[in-house]
């Protein structure tokens, strides 16, 4: 078990590495940036932007260093200056930027002619990085400072603040979807060809289908808008909590902010969570329970005259469930993650949203921290499901 | 302690180990000097490479100086305009306004029609006319989408974004160019982060015809547009945001002197010169005004959104009668409420609540709101010429402070530029200005709003580190005095000639505002705190001090923000006692909220001009919402690329 432990973090540190490379490289190449936008307006009067000004904003998002350099600064807070050992100052000549990029011009035989940035006419050296903020590196817990959506301060409030909005919707809706679509699937798989399977089979394959954002937007205008205007009781259509008291009918006035505000407004997404979720759950369930029915032991069991009821629990589900285990390990990283679509449909103040708006408004390091965190869940995830593995299937060893 | 340094050495060596292959890669190397002379290297299969220094070489054979060989011919673009049916093209995108909207956004010149300095008189007005259209390409050579002389085709790359309404009204023009006149252009709808990029696109004018907008504003400004020393080449590092290659010398020098005078009839001269050359030469195609709309609960009154200022300005005049709490819905949240460093506009409208507002921009023009009076030359405002010499600080027609000397163009007293020849006499223009403050302005907490205040906001916002993207401003002021509680004097550098010097000088900042967060300021007062770390303090950044007609009493993240009455506000207190902020996800999410009560008012930056206006104007048709459609200052236009690169 130590052996195995071992080498499953010592892989699932190599994967975290890679992952965040490609993730940053990922980003660093996406369009956009602090500086787009400045080309927008007039670049003159009180307001003119000078190319001072530029170099400042580009030394602030750190644009004016190569991105090796800015990978390992924010993946373990290096470089910040030179190195000094006994009083000796090494590397602080090394150049790990451009300030202003170099300039040439190609022309080609057949006459056209190409602008292209070429060679660097001002470099950055790791002396120049001394007075630069710099986090400690998010491997070491520091998620750094966020550029746009909480501009200049801490990502750590940013996500904190988020947080548990996320874990109540995800953690909820998850537990309810377990708790009744794995008794579903079960149901369904012994007692296949009902009438209640056929019925379960169409409800759950709409549920699969039909994309999330959709039966968001339906249930808004069943269960909020149209009911609220056909005088009947209704279901507020976003937010986590209201901002002034509201009446409903048959309940009465409900105050901003209380118990069952919050519960009114956690029902409509919590419930298009449960739908989705249930649907899956219950086919992958019903599926691997069908297979397992079928196979011998489970005939040996029925002939060895044990209950029905003991032979589905206990024998047909223990080995089902294998797989289905399978998919609950991305459970965890989901629970961080937050449902993006739901969460914005709703709109719930959770991390799903936060992801989605800082990809939208470019705030990189906010966009890298929380995929840094759902990798690293979903790698957790992966190791308890190989634990419980050996659990379920004593003949699996993690040896 | 010693297995977590272990660790972390541990890390640093293994993505060192992992970097270093990769900065080889990409080529790092040591620092080394510009190169200053031309590198020529010849290859029989490969490009002849030029190396350019950027500021000091002067590239001989200078890219953009070749005419386009359609565009290059003002008949050519002349015809474009009269082919082009914009009323049709204001139709395709916004069908929810009447005739009557849609002909008030047509626009003839850069400046919208009801402008202070929009012209009329002698400025050529283009109207849908394709017969005319076809003669000027007859003219010009062309017949029937082909070169007469060569054959070639009528082909022109039309470049613009992808939004959707650009789209929409791009492929309308496609049609109408290539029916009614045989001109057949080829769209690119670019990303927009590829369009308005530094290196890219417009920045490097990789254009024949360029769509896209520019955000008009009270004072015209255009100079950094139309001014024959904005032309962007590699020569000057792609300064200026002429991209027409425009170089037109009456319009040129129109263009300097109305930005260079703070006579406002000898600007709207100066202006009707420049609109009536843009519209002759056709350089750039005006189509309209786009449209913002804001919508709001039918019962609120004195919802008075206004083209050219925040929709909130008037927010202390707001009523909503049975309601003490009004909501307004973003789909944005602000990053920070302090708008040095913050300049997106739903968080000036949020941070607007918190000040007490000392100009207003209504339709294109100024008010004084918590001034006394707007200054003006000879009542507030000097303009004196004074002899300058060497080593003065002066301003430059760059827009920069230097340094006088050899070599230095300014403007001089006359107006006229000059680049001095380091020994004769000049004189430049010195511009004074005076602010007086109303009496009894008080931060939320009762104190008054002193002398300490305002030169605490002019060191704060003149600071190279408080994070402000640009100091211009500062830059131009030789002195700052805060002679009283109540008065301003601005004295500026020789040559500054700000036109809108009337609108205001350096704002206030509470001085004695405490400290309460965790960290090295706790127990201080701002006053205390450094400019460099006022971005991130949440005093400033999340619950900074009010002076205006609201305070600030939470923000959630991700959620909402509360504001309450400011019970000291020197102004007329506002009638609606709290105003929550709540952020959608999107406009789908605000207008649904709209619609079912639970946000009372949607700004033009939230509704904006897309698909959900429909839904809102029909709401408003039916009486569930009121809904204000405005022509905003933004403009859509295509510009004329007259060179290739």
């Amino acid at each position: 078990m130590a052996t195995f432990l071992t080498r499953r973090i010592i892989q699932m540190f190599v994967v975290l590495i890679a992952s965040a490379l490609v993730s940053f490289g990922l980003l660093y190449i996406a369009p956009g940036g602090p500086l787009s936008g400045l080309r927008q307006a007039q670049n003159s009067g009180r307001n003119k932007i000078s190319n001072e000004d530029i170099l400042r904003i580009k030394e602030r998002f750190e644009l004016d260093l190569y991105i090796p350099y800015r990978f390992s600064r924010w993946l373990i807070g290096f470089p910040t200056g030179p190195v000094t050992i006994a009083g000796q100052s090494f590397l602080a000549d090394t150049v790990v930027g451009c300030a202003i990029p170099g300039q040439a011009r190609l022309r080609y035989p057949d006459g056209r002619v190409e602008l292209i940035e070429d060679g660097c006419r001002q470099y950055v050296t790791v002396a120049d990085l001394i007075d630069r903020r710099a986090s400690r590196g998010i491997l070491f817990g520091d998620f750094g400072l966020s550029q746009v959506i909480l501009r200049d301060r801490p990502i750590a409030t940013l996500i904190a603040s988020r947080l548990p909005y996320t874990l109540q919707l995800m953690g909820v809706s998850a537990l309810i979807a377990l708790f009744i679509g794995v008794p579903l699937g079960v149901y369904s798989a012994v007692r296949q060809y009902s009438r209640f399977d056929y019925t379960m089979t169409t409800i759950s394959f709409i549920g699969s289908s039909i994309p999330t954002f959709v039966i968001g937007i339906i249930c808004i205008l069943v269960f909020a808008i149209a009911a609220k205007e056909a005088g009947l009781p209704y279901l507020p259509p976003g937010n986590a909590v209201a901002n002034s008291d509201y009446v409903v009918p048959f309940i009465g006035t409900v105050v901003a902010e209380s118990t069952l505000d919050r519960f009114l407004h956690f029902v409509m997404p919590c419930s298009v969570l449960v739908f989705v979720n249930i649907a899956g759950y219950s086919r992958f369930i019903r599926s691997g329970m069908l297979e397992v029915l079928r196979l011998d032991y489970v005939r040996t069991a029925r002939a060895k005259g044990l209950q029905e009821r003991t032979v589905v629990l206990k024998h047909a589900l223990r080995n089902a469930m294998l797989p289905f285990i399978t998919i609950m390990a991305g459970v965890l990283a989901e629970l961080f993650a937050g449902a993006a679509i739901t969460e914005s449909i709703f709109n719930w103040p959770g991390l799903g949203r936060l992801l989605v708006d800082s990809i939208g408004r470019n705030d990189y390091s906010v966009a890298m921290a929380l995929t840094m965190v759902s990798i690293f869940l979903l790698l957790i995830g992966y190791l308890i499901t190989d634990i419980l593995y050996s659990i379920l299937d004593p003949r699996i060893r993690l040896s | 302690m010693l297995k977590q340094q272990f660790l972390r050495r541990a890390a640093v060596l293994f993505v060192i180990a992992m970097v270093v292959p990769l900065i080889a890669a990409c080529g790092s190397q040591a620092a080394q000097q510009p190169i200053k002379e031309t590198v020529v290297v010849k290859e029989t299969s490969a490009p002849v490479k030029e190396t350019v220094v950027v500021e000091k070489e002067v590239v001989t054979d200078a890219s953009f100086t070749t005419p386009h060989p359609i565009l290059g011919d003002v008949k050519v673009r002349q015809a474009i305009a009269y082919c082009t049916n914009r009323p049709e093209l204001i139709k395709s995108v916004y069908p929810f306004l009447t005739d009557e909207q849609q002909k008030g956004l047509l626009m003839d010149t850069f400046l919208p029609k009801n402008h202070w300095a929009a012209a009329s008189d002698g400025v050529t007005v283009y109207d849908f006319n394709p017969e005319k259209g076809i003669a000027l390409l007859k003219e010009a050579g062309w017949e029937e989408g082909a070169n007469v002389t060569t054959g070639a085709p009528l082909f022109l790359k039309f470049t613009t974004t992808s939004a959707a309404f650009r789209q929409t009204w791009a492929t309308v023009l496609e049609q109408q160019l290539a029916d009614n006149c045989g001109i057949t252009i080829s769209r690119t709808h670019a990303p927009a982060s590829w369009w308005f990029g530094d290196t890219t696109g417009l920045a490097r004018r990789d254009y024949e015809l360029g769509a896209f907008a520019w955000v008009g504003q009270a004072d015209p400004g255009g100079i950094s547009l139309y001014a024959c020393n904005q032309i962007p080449l590699p020569s000057n590092n792609w300064e200026g945001q002429n991209g027409m290659g425009w170089c037109n010398e009456a319009a040129s020098k129109a263009i300097i002197a109305a930005n260079n005078t703070l006579d406002r009839d000898e600007r709207i001269k100066q202006y009707a010169i420049v609109q009536q050359e843009f519209s002759k030469d056709m350089v750039s195609l005006p189509l309209f005004n786009r449209v913002e709309a804001a919508a709001a609960n039918v019962k609120l009154v004195n919802f008075k959104p206004n083209p050219t200022e925040y929709y909130t300005y008037n927010i202390e005049e707001w009523e909503l009668p049975g309601k003490d709490t009004a909501v307004l819905g973003f789909t944005q949240e602000p990053a920070s409420l302090y708008t040095l460093v913050e300049s997106a506009a739903v968080a000036t409208t949020a941070a607007g609540l918190l000040s007490a507002k000392m100009v207003t921009s209504l339709d294109y023009d100024y008010q004084a709101v918590g001034f006394t009076k707007l200054p003006k030359l000879g009542d507030g405002a000097t303009n004196v010429d004074i002899d300058v010499k060497a080593g003065d600080m002066v301003w430059n027609t760059s827009g920069e402070a230097v340094a006088l000397a050899k070599d230095v163009e300014v403007t001089d007293a006359t107006g006229a530029t000059v680049v001095w020849d380091g020994s004769s006499p000049l004189k430049l223009k010195q511009l004074t200005v005076s602010f007086e403050m109303k009496p009894g302005m008080k931060w939320q907490d009762g104190s008054p709003v002193t002398k300490a205040d305002y030169e605490l906001g002019q060191k704060t916002t003149c600071d190279k580190e408080s994070g402000a993207t640009t100091f211009t401003f500062c830059d131009s002021v030789q002195t700052f005095t805060q002679e009283s509680d109540t008065k301003q004097t601005l004295v500026f550098l020789p040559g500054v000639q700000w036109p809108t010097f009337y609108t205001g000088g350096f704002g206030a900042a509470p001085s004695k505002q405490p400290i309460e967060s965790d960290g090295p300021y706790k127990g201080k007062t701002l006053a205390d705190v450094p400019a460099k770390d006022w971005p991130t303090l949440p005093e400033v950044a999340e619950m900074p001090w009010s002076n205006g007609p609201y305070k600030i009493t939470g923000w959630e993240k991700g959620q909402k923000m509360t504001f309450e009455a400011n019970e000291n506000y020197y102004g007329t207190a506002p009638k609606i006692k709290k105003i929550v902020i709540q952020f959608y996800a999107d406009t789908n999410a605000a207008v649904a909220a709209l619609l079912t009560g639970d946000v009372d008012v949607l700004g033009t930056e939230t509704l904006g001009a897309g698909a959900e206006v429909q839904t809102v104007v029909d709401a408003a048709a039916k009486g569930k919402v009121q809904v204000k459609t405005l022509a905003s200052p933004t403009w859509e236009h295509i510009d004329f690329n007259m060179f290739v690169k």
